[in-house]
């Protein structure tokens, strides 16, 4: 590498002069924390005292053992068996189903583009908390107009039953974020110039032609960033089975780790554990993010294109 | 052959849309219809139609209880999502400028940092932070909810996208030439040419931090400065002592939606020119 | 000699040894405990979530102008606040006062966060309170909190249809169950168990006469499988499998339904429970009824509580004599209490000042019964032994894994209970104590 020119040196100035703002508030809101939770998941605290009340309480190294202590609650595993088998079926559907709206509402006429655009995008604008308040009044039976529908069609459901809450919640998760991928997608759409299309039209290829081998190909960086996102937002699920819990008697206090985590710190006041959990979780969230970006073949700075 | 497709295909279409349309707002039309209910009617009456409407009494009500707490709410969730996407959306506009359109060593190593940021659960951060910021005084302030809100890594990957594809050297150069400063460039120049980028960051961002439950429920203890939303949760957590609360959430649930649909009502014609535009123009 | 106050993370024990740890804690971290000096103004910060409660507060204020009350109503979500004043406490910014419920007295003194108000002379101020309720913040020689209110028990029931399908109220557990057979004949069901509950679980527990929680020296006992407590879970864990009662949660969506269709017919509640059935189902207005717990033995008198909470000072707290005197006046002043009353919290803690009129707000809907005497009366014989572990949070949660998970694939009830016996053991080993399974020895 040759040494840095004027130009450069002036330049790398400049960046840092843009970057500053961002980088001290990410360091201060990001970095630190996560360093503090690694710090946290390596004490464990003593209570010498009798009862443990009226005497210190002592921090002091615990080693691994947070970890093994959550990797060997069983509660806690199974809440990642849990929300993987979420994630492999959400996922994939959400994604479709926001594909097939981007897609359909680039073929439509305009005139009704920009009324299904808002209709589908509005639950995005609804907050996860509120949003699973609203879809449990949806499910509980005995009051869920639903439920009394099916009822009346002769359709025994339960959407809070042990078997189908996982996909209750994954109902709520497609409802609040499939019009939030769609307008990824379709923003990628407007981005493909229309004489592709007319060349593609020209050459005599139907709709679906043009949709399989020129919309779909161009749509694909648009898609591995939504799907990375769906998989993050899969890991952290929280809001909903947390709204959802008190309702039916399927849902656990480790249904997933996310919710385990909470849990520990903010039932059972073990931070320590909790920073484990969570040091856990990101972890495993890293992994598939970029196991997915590796499959796919592409590291997430090739999302960037024109250059 | 016109450029319209054939009908049958935009029936078919029409028709698909519908559907899916119904799919996504049905709960939103069970939330208006039941906030014309009192409590007893929520739990006692079909979800789907009206039973003894009296929204303006009942949304009167909501807005009224506990001395107008909810007005407050509002305004509080207005106030974070507003300047916390104001501010997140030029901070990420200025480092994605500056990841775009400047060489400089450690670039990519920054960036992957950032991006790595995306990945890390809200719980993981939420207590370590409350525990840092419980250290310098700002816990249980305005700032709590604030500084955290105007990071978004999500924000500057979309920013250096952009900026890299939208912001063409050549014009830089010329501005360099004539011998404008790096701040008055990316003040007139770049934050023009990145508009459309930066209207789309400022309404995932807005949504973002209107949506986050977790930052706040850490942070926040006074209800004085709650979130709309943290807000309704109280509520509804509430409810079981004061029934009446319940009718108050959903009230006030279908009250917060309306925001929204203003903000992507105004904000609809920028969606045409998508956040991906930038990248296939070069 | 003046007492003086500890550190963040220094002793709430005898006096002696929280002068010493004063010296020792007073570094950076530590903070100074004072007495208010004549004229001088302060401010305390007070967290709640009691509804109304600013209507007393603002009383004291006005005619407290030295001692200013700054309140800070916080969301009682999933014991979220509690959360968050453990966290306060470990950042040192915890609020002057707070309300906190019994159950959670221990897992606050584990954190040394709450002022021994015996040094400040808190123990003059017995009288005024029910006995029990006091004895709840009582941890060695010493009392921790200043009772708010409480929740006596008693089963609150839908007299309409019990005259009509000839039940008689239910005296005994026996009774209970054998009402339950005939309430089911008629399509209905007495009540639901609700996994979750572990509240009212241990209440009932609590009634037969378990004892979950207690010291031997320096150890902590627990004793979740206890004879009277496997004995309770027996009871219910029969009427599941008989499909006598439902399993639905109790005081969610469903339930309320049910409440107002007469599909439940009973619930076993507290005190507190007028209002939520008032609210949720106004047009069974005058169709109920309030009746004593039924017994284990006929004729006993034995008593349970579900809910209730203290004000406590916590160690941040600068002038906790101040802070004491605020958490005194506000839960046994009758203007204080009345204005309580109003707002609709619990049952009063204090003994006096106020009249059984005042907690009757809602004579109609039980067809104009004195109901309120049904829970004084119940408050009275409440077991003052019970006492509560420093994880009473994390045990509910375990309860309620345990009963969702026996509901859902059939196994006894009494499994439940020795297996969150086993697990809170252990997470009273985790959080550094001594713990040993069985009674305490000061058991009686």
């Amino acid at each position: 590498m040759k040494r840095p020119t004027r130009t450069e040196a002036r330049n790398a100035r400049a960046a840092f002069g843009f970057l500053l703002p961002f980088l001290a508030v990410f360091l201060l809101c990001f970095i630190a924390p996560i360093g503090y939770a690694i710090y946290q998941s390596l004490l464990k605290v003593e209570r010498p005292a009798p009862l443990g009340i009226g005497g210190p309480t002592n921090e002091v190294w615990a080693g691994l053992s947070n970890y093994s202590h959550a990797l060997e609650d069983e509660r806690f595993i199974n809440g990642f068996g849990r929300v993987l088998l979420f994630g492999i079926v959400q996922v994939p559907v959400m994604l479709v189903f926001a594909t097939a709206l981007a897609l359909l509402l680039d073929a439509a006429s305009a005139r009704w583009v920009g009324f299904f655009r808002t209709a589908f995008f509005l639950p995005y604008g609804i907050p996860g908390v509120i949003a699973s308040i609203l879809w449990g009044f949806l499910y509980v039976p005995g009051i869920s107009p639903l439920v009394e529908i099916a009822d009346s069609a002769g359709w025994q459901v339960d959407f809070l039953g042990r078997d189908a809450v996982l996909w209750s919640i994954a109902n709520i998760v497609t409802w609040q974020f499939t019009g939030y991928n769609m307008l990824v997608l379709i923003a990628q759409l407007k981005a493909i110039p229309g004489d592709l299309y007319e060349a593609a039209r020209i050459d005599g290829a139907s709709a679906w032609q043009i949709v399989r081998h020129v919309k779909l190909p161009l749509i694909k960086p648009a898609l591995v960033l939504t799907t990375v996102f769906s998989i993050i937002g899969t890991l952290q699920l929280f809001a909903e089975p947390m709204v959802l819990r008190p309702l039916g008697t399927s849902i656990d206090s480790g249904y997933t780790p996310n919710l385990h985590a909470y849990n520990e710190a903010f039932t059972s006041n073990n931070q320590h554990i909790a920073a484990a959990e969570a040091v856990l979780l990101a972890l495993v969230a890293c992994v598939l993010s970029f196991g997915f970006l590796k499959l796919v073949g592409r590291g997430p700075r090739d999302g960037r294109d024109g250059k | 052959m016109s450029q319209q497709p054939p009908l049958r295909h935009r029936i078919i279409t029409l028709s698909l849309l519908s559907v899916a349309a119904i799919y996504f707002l049905v709960p939103v039309y069970w939330l208006t219809v039941s906030a014309t209910k009192d409590t007893g009617d929520l739990f006692g009456t079909f979800g789907f139609w009206f039973a003894n409407p009296h929204p303006v009494d009942y949304l009167h009500d909501v807005l009224t209880y506990d001395d107008g707490i909810y007005v407050t709410w509002m305004l509080n969730s207005l106030l974070y999502a507003g300047v916390g996407a104001l501010a997140a959306t030029l901070l990420s506009a200025a480092a994605g400028y500056a990841l775009a359109k400047f060489v400089f060593r450690g670039r990519e190593a920054i960036f992957n940092v950032i991006l790595a940021g995306v990945l890390i659960p809200g719980t993981a951060l939420a207590l370590p932070l409350y525990l840092l910021f419980s250290e310098v005084g700002l816990a249980n302030t305005y700032w709590a909810v604030l500084v955290p809100s105007v990071v978004s890594p999500f924000g500057v990957y979309l920013c250096r996208i952009y900026a890299s594809a939208a912001v063409p050297d050549s014009l830089l150069e010329a501005a360099r030439i004539d011998g404008a400063g790096e701040t008055r460039i990316f003040g007139t120049v770049v934050l023009r040419l990145m508009s459309p980028a930066l209207v789309t960051v400022f309404l995932f961002q807005f949504v973002h931090i209107w949506n986050n439950f977790f930052l706040p429920l850490v942070m926040l203890n006074d209800s004085d400065l709650y979130p709309i939303q943290l807000g309704l949760v109280g509520w509804q957590g509430y409810a079981d002592r004061a029934p009446e609360l319940y009718q108050y959430t959903v009230g006030g649930a279908f009250m917060s939606v309306i925001p929204l649909m203003v903000l992507m009502g105004v904000l609809q014609r920028y969606w045409r020119t998508g956040l991906a535009e930038g990248s296939v123009k070069t | 000699m003046s007492p003086r106050g500890p550190g963040r993370r220094a002793v709430v024990g005898a006096a002696a040894a929280a002068a010493g740890a004063a010296l020792a804690g007073c570094g950076d971290d530590g903070h100074e405990v004072r007495e208010r000096r004549k004229g001088e103004k302060i401010t305390l910060n007070f967290w709640s979530w009691v509804p109304g409660i600013e209507n007393p507060v603002a009383l004291w204020n006005e005619h407290h102008p030295e001692v200013r009350i700054n309140l800070e109503k916080v969301s009682a979500v999933g014991g979220a606040q509690y959360a968050k004043m453990h966290a306060a406490v470990k950042a040192g910014d915890a609020p002057d006062l707070a309300q906190i419920e019994y159950s959670v007295v221990p897992s606050f003194l584990l954190d040394n966060a709450l002022v021994d108000l015996s040094a400040y002379g808190g123990d003059r101020y017995r009288s005024r309170f029910v006995g029990w309720q006091w004895q709840q913040s009582v941890y060695g020689r010493s009392v921790y909190a200043i009772p708010q209110d409480s929740g006596p028990m008693g089963l609150f029931l839908r007299q309409d249809l019990f005259d009509e399908w000839r039940i008689r109220t239910p005296r005994t557990w026996a009774e209970y169950a054998d009402a339950a057979r005939a309430v089911r004949k008629h399509g209905a069901w007495i009540e639901t168990f609700s996994a979750t509950n572990g509240n009212r679980f241990a209440a009932l527990a609590w009634q037969a006469g378990g004892r979950w929680f207690g010291t031997r020296g320096d150890t902590w006992t627990v004793a979740i499988d206890d004879a009277p407590s496997l004995r309770v879970a027996d009871f219910w864990s029969r009427l599941v499998d008989d499909e006598l009662i439902k399993t639905i949660p109790d005081r969610q969506n469903a339930w309320y339904k049910d409440i107002q269709t007469g599909d439940i017919v009973s619930w076993l509640g507290a005190s507190w429970g007028d209002a939520l059935l008032t609210g949720n189902a106004p047009d069974t207005a005058g169709k109920w009824r309030a009746a004593s717990l039924p017994q284990w033995k006929r004729g006993e008198n034995a008593q349970a509580n579900w809910g209730g909470s203290t004000t406590a000072v916590f160690t941040d707290c600068t002038y906790p004599r101040d802070a004491l005197a605020f958490a005194v006046w506000l839960n046994s002043a009758p203007e204080a209490v009345q204005l309580l009353i109003k707002g609709g919290y619990g049952f009063p803690s204090a003994v006096s000042g106020y009249s059984t009129a005042d907690l009757e707000g809602r004579r109609e809907f039980f067809g104009g019964q004195h109901y309120s005497r049904i829970f004084i009366e119940a408050g009275k014989a409440v077991d003052t032994s019970w006492k509560w572990g420093p994880t009473v949070d994390t045990l509910y949660q375990r309860l309620g894994d345990a009963f969702l998970e026996a509901i859902g694939d059939g196994t006894a009830f009494r499994s439940v209970l020795r297996k969150v016996q086993g697990e809170t053991i252990e997470d009273l080993k985790d959080k550094g104590l001594k713990v040993e399974a069985g009674q305490s020895s000061a058991s009686g």
